[in-house]
This record gives C-alpha cells, structure tokens and sequence, in this order.
C-alpha cells in the first residue's frame, strides 16, 4: 500500500520543471513507474509528489539525427525493440531491449526511468555508457548535456539533480567500420554480469575501443586498461583474450550474498571476451561492406 | 518436445484423459481462492513481524496503532490467554506461539497483529507501533545450534507434542534437537572395514521455498462466543480443525473449516499456518478477519529444511552394495511444524532401494533462529537420494559398472523388504530405470561436457490411512461427492468425480465434487503424501459402491429379478434390454420424487494402528533421469532432456499423472539448479522477493521431456492405482547431480549453481579460463 | 474518452474513467492507489491475483488497451482512459475465448492462480504475433510464473490457440501435444 501523494500531470516541460523546482527532494519523476511504484510500496521511500511527465509532447519519439538517434527518455522499451529505425541502426540496442525484464515492464518501463534508477543491472546503461550516448537533462534553469559515461555515479545515483528532468539520449551510430556487441548473463531476475563492447576499425587495426562491464560494480564501468590493450592491434580471439584477462583484474565487484567477487570476474571477463570477439567481427564486416 | 508412453486405456471415466471438472472455473477467473471471499463485516489483518533472529521483547507500544481511525484491534502477546486455552501450537510439537509470547526466535515471527476496516489502515497501522526488543544470542546454522554451549531456542524437554504426529514418544533432551530418529540392522562396521570399495562424502542442501502462487490467506470469523469458522487455504482442514479446537477450548464440532480452491500447495499450506493467529485477532476484533500474507512473509512462514549430511557406502569390487551409513542434520527453523516427520523420512530415503546387508542411519531434526521449515513436496527423498545416488555411481566407476548396470545389480526386486515390519517393496525398480534409461538413449556416443545421469529412490508415501467419503445419489439420477482432500491443483476433484462415474456408470459432468467444508464434507486425514487417489480415491470408490449396491437392490425389488440378473450402464439398471434409469429407481424406493440415496466408503489401515513404523501405505518410486550440458568457462547448466517414470499402478486420467509428472520434475530442476534461501548471518532471508529468488520459468524448460507411465495395477488404490506427485521431484533433482557428475563435475552441495559448478571444474583443473588464470579467491 | 486533466496543483484524489472489459466505470479513487487492488476490492474482479507483488511472476496481468501490464505495480491512474481487459472479460456469451477453450483442451493448468495472467499474456502475444515459434512463446511467456505445471501444457496450449485463432477450431488435430 503506497502513502498518499499528490499526482501532477503537466503538459509542457517548464511547467514539469517548475514542480520539480518547487518541491524539491519532495517530488519524484514519475514516468512508466515500473521502477519508481515498486519502492513507494515497499515505503522505504516516500514522496508528496509525483510529476507525471507522460503528457508533455515529444518526449518519446525516436529519431536518426546526424550520425546518432535521438530517443525520447518517454520511448518505452517496447518501442525502442519494435523501432524499425532503431532495428535497423542500431540492431543491438533493439535486441538489448526486447530482453529487458518482461513483456509488462517493457510496455510501460521507460528508457529513461531505467537510466534515472540506475540500477547496476541495468541492460540499457551498459550499452549506452559504451556507446558514448549524451543525455539531456532539463530543469527551470535550462538544459545540460552529460556523457552517459559521467551520468552514473553510484549505486542507483546519478548526476542528475532532483529538480532536473531527463528529456532524450543521443546515442551516436556506429560508422561502417565500428561494431558493437552487448553480452551478458542472467540466471535471477536480472543480469548477474553484463559487457558492452564498441569495437572501431582502421586499416586492420583497432582505432578506438570502448569495453564497459555492468551488473558487476556498482555502475557501468569502462575498462579503461581492456580498451588501451586493444588499440592499434589487429582484433583476434588471443587479443580478446588478453583483454579480457585485463577485465578481469579491471573491475570492481560488488560483494554480495549471490556471487562470489572471483566469479563475478570470471563471468565479467568471459562476456568481455565474447564481446570484443562480436564487436570486431561486426567492425571487419562493416568495413568490408563499405569498401566492396 | 515432450512424448509420453501414456495411453488412455478402457472403462467409461477411468483411465481416460477426462477434461478436469474445474477447467471453466480456472480459465475464466470464476475459480474462488481465499484472497477472493468477502465475509460481511470482514476486517483485514496485517502483521509486524520481529526485526531480529533472537530477541526478548521488553516493551510493544501499540497505543498509537489502537488509536488511528478505522482500527479495531491490537493482538498482541499479553493477549492470548484471555483469547485461547494455550498460547501455542504445532503439529509435532507445541512449540510455535500463536503470536510471539515475550520472545522472538526467528527474523519475520509475529509480534503485533492488527484488525482494520481496510488493508491501507492496518499497514498503517505497522507503522505507528513501537517494539522495543533486546537481542539474545542467535544461532543461525545448523552447526551453531549444535555447537557446545550454544542457547537453547526451547526448553525442549518440556515441550507438549503436538495432536497427531504419529511419530511415538518423542523423549527430548535439553538442546536444540527436537527429534533424532535411527534405525540399524546387520554389521555396518565390519562390512565397511572388509569392503573393497568405500566411497564416503558429505553434502548440504538448501532451504527452499514452496513457491505456490498463492500465499496463505486466511479468513477467521466467530459465531458467538464458541463457534469459529475459518475459510483457509490449508491442505488438511481436518487437522487444521483439530488443532484450532485444541488451542481454543472448542469441541471440534464448533470449529468449521471450509476450504475453496487453493493456489498450490506442495506442503507449503500443510497442517496449521495462519490460522490460530488470524482466529485470535477475529476473537478480540469481535469480527471476522482476513490475513493475507504477502509472499515474503509466507517465505518466513514455512519453507524446506535445509540439510547437512555425511554418508559413505561400501561395496564388494564387483559393484555389489553392501552397506550404507549416513548420518543428517535437518534445520527447521525456529519451530519443529512437521519437522520430525521429515527427519523420520529423510533417514527412511537415506539408504536407497538397493540390497543392503547392513544400514545404520542417524538423522536429527535442529532448531535454528531461522523461520520454521516444515514439508515440501518429496521431503526427505529429496533431501538424501541424490547423496546416497552419487555414491553409487562413483562405486560403478571404481568397479568399472556403469549407473544402469549398478541398479541392475542391485536394486531391491517387488516383494522384497525395504524395512524391518515395514511394507515390501510394491514396484518394479528394475522395469522402472530401464526406461529411464531409454529415455536418456543410454550408451550412445554424447558430445564433450554432457552428463547423463540417473536416480532411483523410494518415498514412503501416503500418510496415514484415515479417509472418509459420502456419495448422494440426487433424485434427478446426478450425483454430489462429499469428500475433504483439497483441490491444491493436482486435480483430486477430477479424479474423484471419475471414479464416482465410472462406478455408478454416469458422464462425469453428472458427478459434482464441491470444496472441503468440515462441517459437511466427512473426515479425510490430509491432502499430501501423494495419498488422496489412493486413499481419498478407495473411500470414494467405496462409497460409490455402496450406493450402486443401493441401486441393484432397489432395481431387484423393481424387476422382481435376483440383482445378479441385472447391470448398472448409462446411469441405468439393465436386464437385458429394459432399463430402469437412476431417478426412476430412487422414486420406486421413495414412493414419490425426491429422496436421495447416500452411500459412504472409508479407508482405515489394515492393520495396525496405521503409524509410520508400520507403513507405508505404498512406496513412491521417485526416479528420473537428466542429460545436461555444461559451459566450462561459466558453470551454466543446459538441461537438454528430463526423463520421469510414474510407477503408478494404474493410470485414472493419464494426462494428469504426465501432468503431475511435468510440474514435480521442473520442481526438481528449480530445487536441483536455482533455488536457494538465503540467510545472512543475523537470520536475515536475503532473497525474500523473485528478483534474487530465481523459480524456474517456460524459460528454463529443458530441451524435451519424456515421460514413462507405468500401470502395473500393483498399488492399493482403486483399480491398483497409487499416488504420484512428488516422485519426479526428488528423482530428477538426484538425477541432475549423477548427470553433473557424469559431466565430471562433482558438486557436494545443490543448488548446483553456475558458480558451484564453475568452482568444482576449478578443482579438477579443468575450466578454460577466459583470459588466463583467475585471481585468488576473494570470497563473498 | 479524453483523459481528465489534473491542475497543476496535483491531486489527491481523482475520478478514474475507463472502460473495464467493455463496460464504462467512473471510480472515485486515490491517486496512489495500485490498479490491482482497484480490479479486486473495488470492482471485484477477483480473477486477477497477486503474488510476488514485484511484478515478476505475472499473476496480476490484465491488459491496458490491449498491453499487458503488472496490476500490482500499476498505479490506477494509468488505466484513465483505457479499455481495460481482465480475465473476466475473456469469455463471450458464445462461451469460452479460443484461448480459454485451448487452456481447458490441453489441461494447460493445474491450481489455476496463475492461469489469468498467462490467457490474457497470450492474447497479447497472440494480437501481436499470430503464429508465434517456440522459442517467441517462451519469450514472450517468460515473465509468467506456473508453479505447477511444468509449463509444458501451457506451451501447447498457446500453440493449439493460435492455430485456433488462424481458423482451425480444433485446434490442430494432429498438432506437437507437449504432454
């Protein structure tokens, strides 16, 4: 049973800022609510009020925008899985996405609710941080952008401020010879490890290399020793491998009752191994495609 | 895919894939639960549950819950003795406070229960009450309540048994067992000093949750200052009525328990859970209550003991079996429930259905300050044959015998003993793993990292053997058949309604079975153990007859011709070609319409006094076998195919017996794979909700599934039916450890885990690691 | 029906307008009250059930304009406006929904708690993917939990009712019966 609040539903952004201004710590985003209705009922947290962001226009479209998509923080997972554009761009956001949780909180679960909770286990965190997505936050003072990179802060913390809104990710498209991979591995609820790998491609040789490891930490982590490794060599299962062992000692785990921090580690670099291994595969192909 | 040699077979109802009577009820939403019954006047009831494992409460504060609008009562433990004649209750021991009596000895124990005119009052209700407790020292592993100078939870020794345990004397010493239960014949210690072969181990199981859908829900109303009626989602409304008289001073007549359709039970709703505090709170609330648990809070209500056990076996080097000894260690929690009995049973199933010339067995049942563990489908069998099935087959690889050649060898054969005094063996073990290993295309080539492997074990199945059933033959030629085994989902009222059918020669839909009232539907021990077709299903059976006896006789008297001459078909008496339907003959006997004819059967032991020494009323044959694959570099286990055999006697509804079949071994493979409670240190369960409490989904199918009926009419049921539900469960979770094994993964601990298994592949040096050796081992 | 603006101010309380298995309903209700204790205490369509209560095991499904949502985690206020679809509403005066009529033929339950959720998961499923494979069944299916049947008749149930719902009213005679 959730303690009483007051439900507000603006229609236009500054009025949605306005509240959030004016009540401070007291209001909550709330969006799909399949992460937000879940705590109010375990009363751990309360609020007096709930700005309702689903009547503002536009804030759920998903659209190609010189070199990157642009995804309303409102497009719900569904529609991001179904999006043809984002099928076709960006084939492994939608496959990411169509694995997210279930059918119901797909439906109503909101990209940018899951990249606001930020829970560590967080599928769409992982890949975006990879990515090198933007997110736009907006409050009565104006708009900021912020590198998904620097958004996650912490457990389920995030650069942004109580009285801010998140409006849209930027997620840049990979280039003809960029490939990217998403990995992970689930026997709960949700991912115990989860790797994302954005492999880039010159002359046979790795240009740029981002790895990011999820569900392990307390936050999408970049390994950024993984990355430097994979610079200016040629992609082979032996180099992933080594980058992987480089994962391995990388990340931080979090110490909890369900996996040990050694087995989180192994699984961090297995997924790590096989998505490097994906990611450049996905690179040497799109090259090829682009230079035949 | 999924196959199944089951084939509907002859008789009119009887061994056909009759629909189940209650498929319209439970597709279209109209199926009533206890959650969904609204008694006038009817408060609900909420609970704040104890913070700490062990904790003396010194002071509850309740006055600002008493005093919020719309609360009508407060039941706290000073309470109880102007509401009920004894502040506790227990099936095997009086030991568990209706609510928490000056101590609290488990995280999640009642402390305050509170009546209100909506749930959202009485949560907030929780919130204004003020406990203040002092914590004891706690014992939270079974090795801690064993440990010298470890506190007492009870003071054992004074302890009143419970009503109906059927265990004997349980003769406690001051401690923190609460029942041992030993048994040994021939000379395990020469046998095992002269053997060629000794294989010796020692394991953990898990606490598990039941995991039914629906969590307990209790509505408790009373009439007048001495009459209770309570509608429950409890799986023995008579022992549940037994055990409320008892603690309320009431005749048994005065208590009513009515219970409609329950959302699962698997033991989880076994005996007396919610009831006698939902009771109390209607008693000082002067209304009637609902308590409907969240799922946490049925999780700390009751679950699966966790196990502790060492076992060895030894062989002669030919494979022959010699002797077995184990010894385990069962934690139930912080209060017995039907703890001792699933001791009693775990150390029946410890040695196996093999040939033993000796056995020595010790089990014991411990307290912890964890939440009470009481039965969970196949309790005991599931605890130890996976155990005692390891070992056998590590003895086959020493000998160079393969798993089925060791059951081969040495499997009990149909009429040899299983124990002392006990009912011989009543199944063909043998038949039974040959198909299993059929099933598994035993001896053909498999790739690299899959394990095959197979479990055969017996359960003593069946309870005691106290049923009852009444048969109304209506004027109208439709019959009503009181009996009292729950509906839990296994589909009694189906089978039931078959039997009546077939013996009175009537369509099925002619045949009503309503719900356990125990004001109306006559006595039946219990629902579980496999036991409501057998015994349930032999009193209908006889009370069917009894009325179909009526009926020749009447038609005797009608036709003027010995009953000899006459046939009951098509819900009519025949002589050759002249029928006397059924609503005609009961006017003949009435002189006029109405009138109904009632027939009763009953089921009492044979002989004896129906105890468990005595028993069982007939083996469950719990086997199977699993082929998985396993990932070497993240210990992932793929269930490519489960094989079950149901060793049934005699089939009534094939479809349901596969169906029984089917949901016992995904059972398995959740208890076997994922499932696992966690308690921390302080007694906390760690993973109280489905985000970290993995039950397995149509996900985690495995590859196929197989199914073996077997019929060979040998049980002591109807037509020589005998129950089934529970055997897959404990025979696919042992089959999945001897397919691990068999993969070279020997864990020593279920579940197996990816990361268990991952560990044991370290061990044996043989996992690929991803990206070179791993780092020392940093722990948890 | 156009939704009910709420002021800027917030509100408390609200009028919920929607239409519930067809029928039109306008319900006083407080705005931080959950969908599934709405359906259940309000409107006594007991039909759907709560269990895990953290929108994991799909018991409390019911379908907003045809999405499948978790009740027990749904504020009511989300059903404004919609057409609402419960168990209840399954079933049409000719009798039972194909789906319902697959779930009875291939015994595809067993205590039936679970069994809304999974009907009207399937009729999702189905609206959006007529002849869906095994592997999308279990996908989609994935987020219902069945304690009891080992999900094997659900399986075929599902694929006897989209076979149904293609026009073949048996079902597939000779259709994979997973039993």
């Amino acid at each position: 049973m959730l303690a009483p609040f007051s439900l507000h539903r603006p229609e236009r952004l500054t009025d949605a800022a306005a509240l959030l201004r004016e009540h401070g710590d007291d209001a909550a985003v709330y969006a799909g609510g399949t992460e937000l209705v879940v705590i109010l009922k375990d009363r751990l947290t309360e609020f007096g009020h709930l700005v309702d962001i689903k009547r503002i226009p536009g804030l759920d479209g998903i659209a190609a925008e010189d070199g990157a998509l642009r995804i309303g923080a409102l497009a719900t997972h569904r529609a991001i899985e179904r999006s043809p554009l984002v099928r076709e761009r960006l084939p492994e956001l939608a496959a990411l996405e169509a694995n997210v949780a279930n059918v119901r909180v797909r439906s109503a679960g909101t990209l940018g609710g899951n990249l606001c909770f930020a829970e560590p286990h967080s599928d769409p965190a992982t890949l975006l941080v990879a990515l090198g997505a933007t997110l736009t936050l907006v409050s009565a003072d104006g708009e900021r952008s912020v590198p998904a990179e620097g958004f996650f802060t912490g457990l389920m913390s995030t650069a942004r401020r109580p009285d801010e809104i998140l409006t849209d990710i930027l997620a840049p498209l990979p280039g003809p010879a960029t490939g990217v991979a998403y990995e992970r591995f689930k026997i709960h609820e949700r991912p115990s490890a989860s790797v994302a790998a954005v492999v880039r491609l010159a002359g046979g040789t790795v240009a740029e290399a981002r790895v990011v490891v999820g569900s392990v930490g307390e936050r999408p982590e970049r390994m950024l020793a993984a990355e430097a490794l994979l610079i200016g060599r040629a992609p082979s299962p032996t180099l992933a491998a080594e980058a992987a062992a480089r994962v391995r000692r990388e990340i931080e785990p979090t110490v909890d009752a369900f996996e040990s921090t050694d087995y989180k580690r192994q699984l961090a670099a297995v997924l790590a191994e096989a998505a490097i291994v994906r990611a450049a595969e996905a690179a040497a192909n799109g090259a090829m495609r682009h230079a035949g | 895919m999924a196959t199944t040699t089951a084939e509907p077979t002859d008789g009119v109802a009887v061994g056909r894939d009759v629909t189940r009577i209650d498929a319209f009820a439970k597709v279209t939403g109209e199926a009533l639960f206890a959650g969904d019954l609204r008694v006038p006047g009817m408060l609900h009831g909420r609970i704040l549950r104890s913070p700490y494992a062990h904790a003396r409460i010194v002071r509850v504060d309740a006055s600002g819950a008493a005093a919020l609008p719309g609360v009508v009562a407060v039941l706290i433990g000073d309470d109880l003795p102007a509401l009920s004649r004894h502040p506790n209750y227990g099936h095997a021991l009086k030991d568990r406070p209706l609510i928490a009596v000056g101590t609290v000895r488990f995280v999640g124990e009642p402390v305050v229960a509170v009546a209100a005119e909506s749930p959202a009052i009485a949560d907030e209700a929780l919130t204004l009450i003020d406990v203040e407790y002092e914590e004891l020292p706690a014992v939270v592993r079974i090795n801690d309540a064993l440990a010298e100078g470890a506190i007492h939870l009870h003071d054992t020794a004074h302890l009143q048994s419970g009503l109906f345990h059927g265990l004997g004397e349980l003769n406690l010493q001051p401690g923190n067992v609460c029942y041992h239960h030993a048994f040994a014949r021939g000379d395990a210690d020469a046998l095992f000093a002269a053997a060629d072969v000794v294989v010796e181990g020692e394991y953990e199981f898990p606490a598990v949750y039941q995991y039914a859908m629906e969590p307990h829900t209790t509505v408790a109303a009373w009439v007048g200052r001495d009459e209770l009626h309570v509608w429950s989602s409890c799986q023995h409304p008579f022992l549940v009525r037994a055990e409320l008289a008892d603690v309320f001073g009431l005749p048994v007549g005065n208590v009513r328990v009515t219970v409609p359709f329950l959302g699962g039970g698997f033991g989880s709703k076994s005996y007396t859970k919610m009831e006698p505090v939902t009771c109390a709170l209607a008693r000082k609330a002067k209304r009637p209550v609902r308590i409907a648990n969240f799922v946490d809070e049925s999780m700390v209500t009751t679950r699966r003991h966790g196990m502790k056990a060492w076992m060895r076996t030894a062989a002669r080097a030919d494979g022959t079996l010699l002797a077995r000894e184990a010894k385990a260690w069962f934690d139930t929690g912080a209060y017995a429930d039907n703890g001792p009995r699933v001791v009693a049973t775990g150390a029946d199933a410890a040695p196996g259905p093999y040939r033993w010339q000796a056995v020595k067995v010790d089990a014991w049942g411990v307290y912890t300050n964890t939440s009470p563990a009481g039965s969970y489908r196949a309790f005991g069998a599931t605890h130890l044959q996976w155990c005692g099935e390891l070992q056998v087959d590590e003895i086959g690889r020493r000998c160079g015998l393969d798993a089925l050649q060791m059951r081969e060898k040495n499997l009990l054969r149909p009429g040899e003993e299983v124990r002392p005094g006990g009912r011989p063996l009543d199944a063909d073990l043998v038949g039974d793993i040959q198909r299993v290993a059929a099933g598994l295309e035993w001896g053909t080539p498999k790739p690299p990292h899959v394990g095959r492997g197979m479990s055969v074990g017996l359960l003593a199945a069946g309870a005691h053997p106290v049923s009852t059933a009444v048969v109304r033959l209506e004027a109208d030629g439709t019959a009503t058949l009181l009996v009292s085994s729950t509906e839990v989902g296994q589909g009694a009222r189906t089978v039931f309604a078959q039997i009546v059918a077939e013996e009175l020669q009537l369509p099925v839909g002619s045949v009503r079975v309503p719900g356990g009232d125990t004001q109306i539907t006559p006595y039946d021990r219990s629902t579980g153990a496999s036991r409501s077709t057998t015994l349930a299903g032999m009193a209908v059976l006889r009370a069917a007859r009894d009325v179909r006896a009526q009926l020749l006789s009447i038609a005797s008297r009608v036709f003027d011709l010995p009953e000899a001459a006459l046939e009951v078909r098509a819900a009519a008496v025949w002589h050759e070609g002249e029928a006397q339907p059924f609503p005609d003959l009961i006017k003949a006997h009435f002189g006029m319409v109405g009138g109904e004819l009632i027939g009763r059967g009953e089921v009492r032991p044979d002989k004896g006094s129906g105890s468990y020494a005595e028993g069982p009323v007939f083996w469950e044959v719990c086997i199977g076998g699993v082929e998985l694959a396993v990932d070497p570099r993240t210990g992932k286990i793929d269930v490519r195919k489960a094989v079950s055999v149901a060793d049934v006697g005699r089939a009534i509804n094939p479809r349901m017996v596969v169906a029984q079949e089917m949901g016992g071994a995904m059972q398995g493979l959740g208890n076997a794979l994922y499932e696992e409670m966690l308690f921390d240190d302080t007694g906390t369960l760690l993973n109280a909700t489905l985000y970290d409490y993995h039950v397995p989904t149509i996900e985690d199918l495995p590859g196929a599934f197989v199914s073996n009926v077997v019929e060979n009419e040998d049980g002591p049921g109807p037509y020589g039916a005998k129950g089934v539900g529970e055997g897959a469960l404990a025979g696919v979770a042992a089959a999945v450890a001897t397919a691990l094994a068999d993969a070279g993964v020997t864990v020593d601990a279920l579940p197996a885990t990816p990361e268990r298994v991952w560990r044991a592949l370290q061990r044996n040096g043989e996992s690929a690691h991803a990206g070179g050796t791993p780092e020392g081992e940093d722990g948890r | 029906m156009p939704a009910e603006t709420l002021p800027t101010t917030g509100l408390a309380r609200t009028t919920l307008r929607c239409r519930v298995n067809g029928q039109p309903v306008a319900l006083e209700i407080g705005v931080h009250e959950i969908l599934l204790d709405v359906l259940r205490d309000r409107l006594d369509l007991t039909g759907t059930k709560r269990s895990c209560d953290v929108q994991v095991c799909g018991a409390c499904t019911v379908l907003l304009d045809g999405r499948p949502v978790s009740s027990c985690c749904t504020l009511a206020v989300e059903a404004d406006g919609t057409n609402v679809e419960t168990i209840e509403g399954m079933a049409g005066p000719d009798g039972l929904h194909p789906i319902q009529q697959a779930f009875v033929d291939r015994n595809g339950f067993q205590c039936g708690y679970c069994t809304p959720g999974f009907v009207l998961t399937t009729k999702a499923l189905l609206a959006d993917n007529p002849a869906p494979s095994r592997a999308e069944i279990e996908h989609a299916l994935g987020g219902n939990l069945c304690r009891c049947t080992g999900y094997w008749n659900i399986l075929s149930a599902v694929e006897d009712a989209a076979r149904r719902l293609a026009g073949d009213e048996t079902g597939g005679a000779d259709g994979d019966d997973h039993r």
